[in-house]
């Protein structure tokens, strides 16, 4: 639940990032695929529905060949962009944006209402219930020999292929996700996808080696039957499955790794959709979540064999629902979205939703009333107190309320950004000064740990202030072993009074950023580089220019 | 895009004035428009709201507990609180 805003405000990601994320993902094909669109498909004054127009490129180019275009999108601050980027284009009449989820258009839009769909990039960042719902929808809009066109990445058929695309890919997002914190899932079995919501679907262009394709659909003269899904035999039409809380070396060794390194991508998933936990009926209550792999465990081994109920997983990119909130991932029309393609309202008899009350920063519920009819209920901020507030009729008393930061968490959470940090620092530092490895892993541990045990009772709220008495305190550790223990020669003193002083700073500062209920930590980090390199240069300079080395 | 591409020193700075704002954000809360609804104190994490029955309104109480999430924000129907 916990979670550094540092990595809350980096995973903010702004239009231009993402514009430039896809061109480097796919190389610069991007341009080259939505020009063949436009080329192949687009004639002056047909209806065309673009689904995810990003930043506005492809709706541009199409508009400027006559097309009258409805461009949605779910991002508000991609929408500013093609806003701007149509009105300097001058193509305001035949352009229409509007921010909405893919899941909505079936409530927006008449019946066989546009003559081609288009769509590139985005069926791939759906989840698989999604996915089909909006293709079904598509079928719905489309006029009688109107096309659905979708542009997407998949991973190519073949031993060699696949593994030159695995290769080459890797590094190529790793690359991607570092410089724009932009990421794709390439799609599979889309094919079945489409013409399990009645479309007849051939590969109408290929790019890089069959990863970025072109799928061309039309309506298929019968529809197919729906599938259901395998092995939910006991459980209503719409139901992923059961969820059960098990421990297994599947989920330690998921655990230890999302001790250390959490906050680093890919994050482990689970497939958004309507789950059952226990043995829910028909008036069991419906709790929402996001789709981070620990969330869901944690949310049901909370609540398993103390209630019954339907756990609505919404798609929060695999990131814990306040942090997927703060960032935009986690919002009204990703719950509507899950509401909406789960088919809800046929697995139970009421209309109430119960949220996190840790997603309020960015869901809005009003949004949810509003489009949806379905009641938002803010439940626990913890997934520990589900079971009480059900008990007390969705009451909560203020413990539940409200988020503090025990000691296990501050623990937690030290071990998950010193993770991180020992890539950033300690990994270096092995490489390059060997010998300053093990002091300084030691001091950076022992600081550490020392620092989440004690960091309530450190005056202030800042972390650069509370370094202060955390810096003072490891100094006089080291001048009682000095006294005490071992008689330390006066450079060697001097070295450690001075790198302890730097990573009692670095330590606090940082820590900061262990959860959202400590504000704004990287307004510290101009501080933290300038008291660095004052540091680093007395650690150097003064036993030069005071003559204690030669 | 109009204006100058980012690049990772304007990305820095972008990140760094953010969080500085972050730190300094305060609630304004005009009770006035206030109706009610304490959705602010259902979903503040801190207990900055506090509803006051008798008038059917809520309280704005210790402001250094805030962290400014925004979700009381987001979630007043009558557009009440502002952080800035």
């Amino acid at each position: 639940m916990i979670m550094a805003t540092v990595f809350m405000k980096w995973l903010e990601k702004n239009p231009a990032d993402y514009d430039r994320g896809i061109r480097l993902l796919t190389l610069g094909r991007i341009r080259q695929i939505q020009q063949w669109i436009v080329d192949t498909y687009v004639r002056k004054g047909i209806r065309i529905l673009e689904i995810g127009c990003g930043t506005g490129t492809l709706a541009v180019m199409m508009a400027e060949k006559g097309a009258v275009i409805t461009a949605i999108d779910a991002s508000p601050s991609m929408l500013g962009v093609a806003e701007r980027k149509i009105a300097a284009n001058n193509l305001g009449t035949l352009i229409t944006l509007k921010r909405m989820d893919a899941a909505q258009i079936g409530d927006v839009y008449e019946q066989e209402s546009f003559d081609l769909i288009v769509s590139s990039l985005v069926f791939s960042e759906l989840p698989e219930d999604e996915k089909k719902y909006v293709l079904s929808l598509c079928r719905k809009l489309l006029a009688p020999g109107g096309k659905l066109v979708i542009a997407d990445e998949r991973i190519p058929g073949g031993f060699s292929p696949r593994l030159l695309y695995y290769l080459f890919r890797f590094p190529l997002a790793l690359l991607t996700w570092l410089l724009t914190r932009t990421t794709t899932t390439p799609l599979r079995g889309f094919n079945s996808a489409l013409e399990g919501a009645g479309f007849q679907v051939h590969p109408a262009a290929s790019y890089l080696g069959n990863s970025l394709v072109v799928y061309e659909s039309q309506a298929a003269l019968e529809s197919a039957q729906p599938t259901t899904p395998e092995g939910t035999a006991a459980l209503p039409a719409g139901v992923v499955g059961r969820l059960r809380h098990r421990v297994t070396l599947r989920t330690l060794l998921l655990d230890l790794w999302l001790l250390f390194f959490r906050i680093m991508p890919p994050y482990p998933k689970v497939r958004p959709g309507l789950y059952a936990v226990g043995e829910p009926d028909r008036s069991s209550p419906v709790l929402v979540t996001g789709n981070f792999d620990l969330t869901v465990r944690r949310l049901v081994k909370a609540i398993d064999g103390a209630v019954n109920a339907w756990l609505l997983v919404a798609d929060s990119a695999g990131i814990n629902v306040w942090c997927a909130a703060g960032g935009g991932y986690f919002t009204a029309e990703k719950v509507i979205a899950a509401v909406k393609s789960s088919h809800l309202e046929r697995v139970v008899n009421h209309h109430a939703l119960i949220l996190p009350q840790l997603c309020a920063n960015g869901v809005d519920g009003w949004r949810i009333r509003r489009e949806t009819g379905w009641g938002v209920h803010w439940g626990p901020a913890k997934a520990r107190d589900i079971p009480a507030y059900l008990q007390a009729r969705r009451q909560k008393t203020d413990a539940m309320r409200w988020v503090r930061f025990p000691l296990a968490d501050r623990l937690e959470m030290v071990t998950v950004t010193l993770g991180f940090y020992s890539l950033l620092i300690l990994l270096p530092v092995l490489i390059f000064w060997r010998g300053l490895f093990w002091p300084i892993t030691f001091s950076l541990l022992g600081l550490s740990y020392f620092y989440a045990v004690v960091h309530p009772w450190l005056p202030g709220r800042d972390g650069l202030y509370k370094s202060i008495p955390l810096a003072f305190i490891a100094l006089a550790g080291l001048l009682l072993y000095t006294v005490l223990w071992n008689q330390l020669p006066g450079l060697s003193l001097f070295h450690w009074a001075v790198g302890l002083t730097g990573l009692s700073v670095f330590t606090a500062a940082e820590l900061q950023g262990m959860s959202p209920l400590m504000r704004g930590e990287q307004a510290n980090w101009s501080y933290e580089a300038v008291i660095g390199l004052a540091l680093a240069a007395v650690y150097w300079l003064i036993p030069h220019i005071t003559g204690w080395v030669s | 895009m109009t204006g100058t591409p980012p690049t990772l020193w304007s990305s820095l700075r972008e990140h760094l004035d953010l969080a500085r704002e972050l730190r300094y954000l305060e609630i304004r809360f005009d009770a006035e428009k206030c109706k009610g609804t304490w959705q602010c104190y259902e979903v503040c994490p801190v207990g900055c709201w506090t509803p006051s029955k008798p008038l059917r309104v809520v309280e704005f109480h210790n402001p250094e507990l805030c962290i400014a999430c925004g979700a009381c924000v987001l979630q007043c129907p009558e557009s009440a609180i502002e952080l800035s």
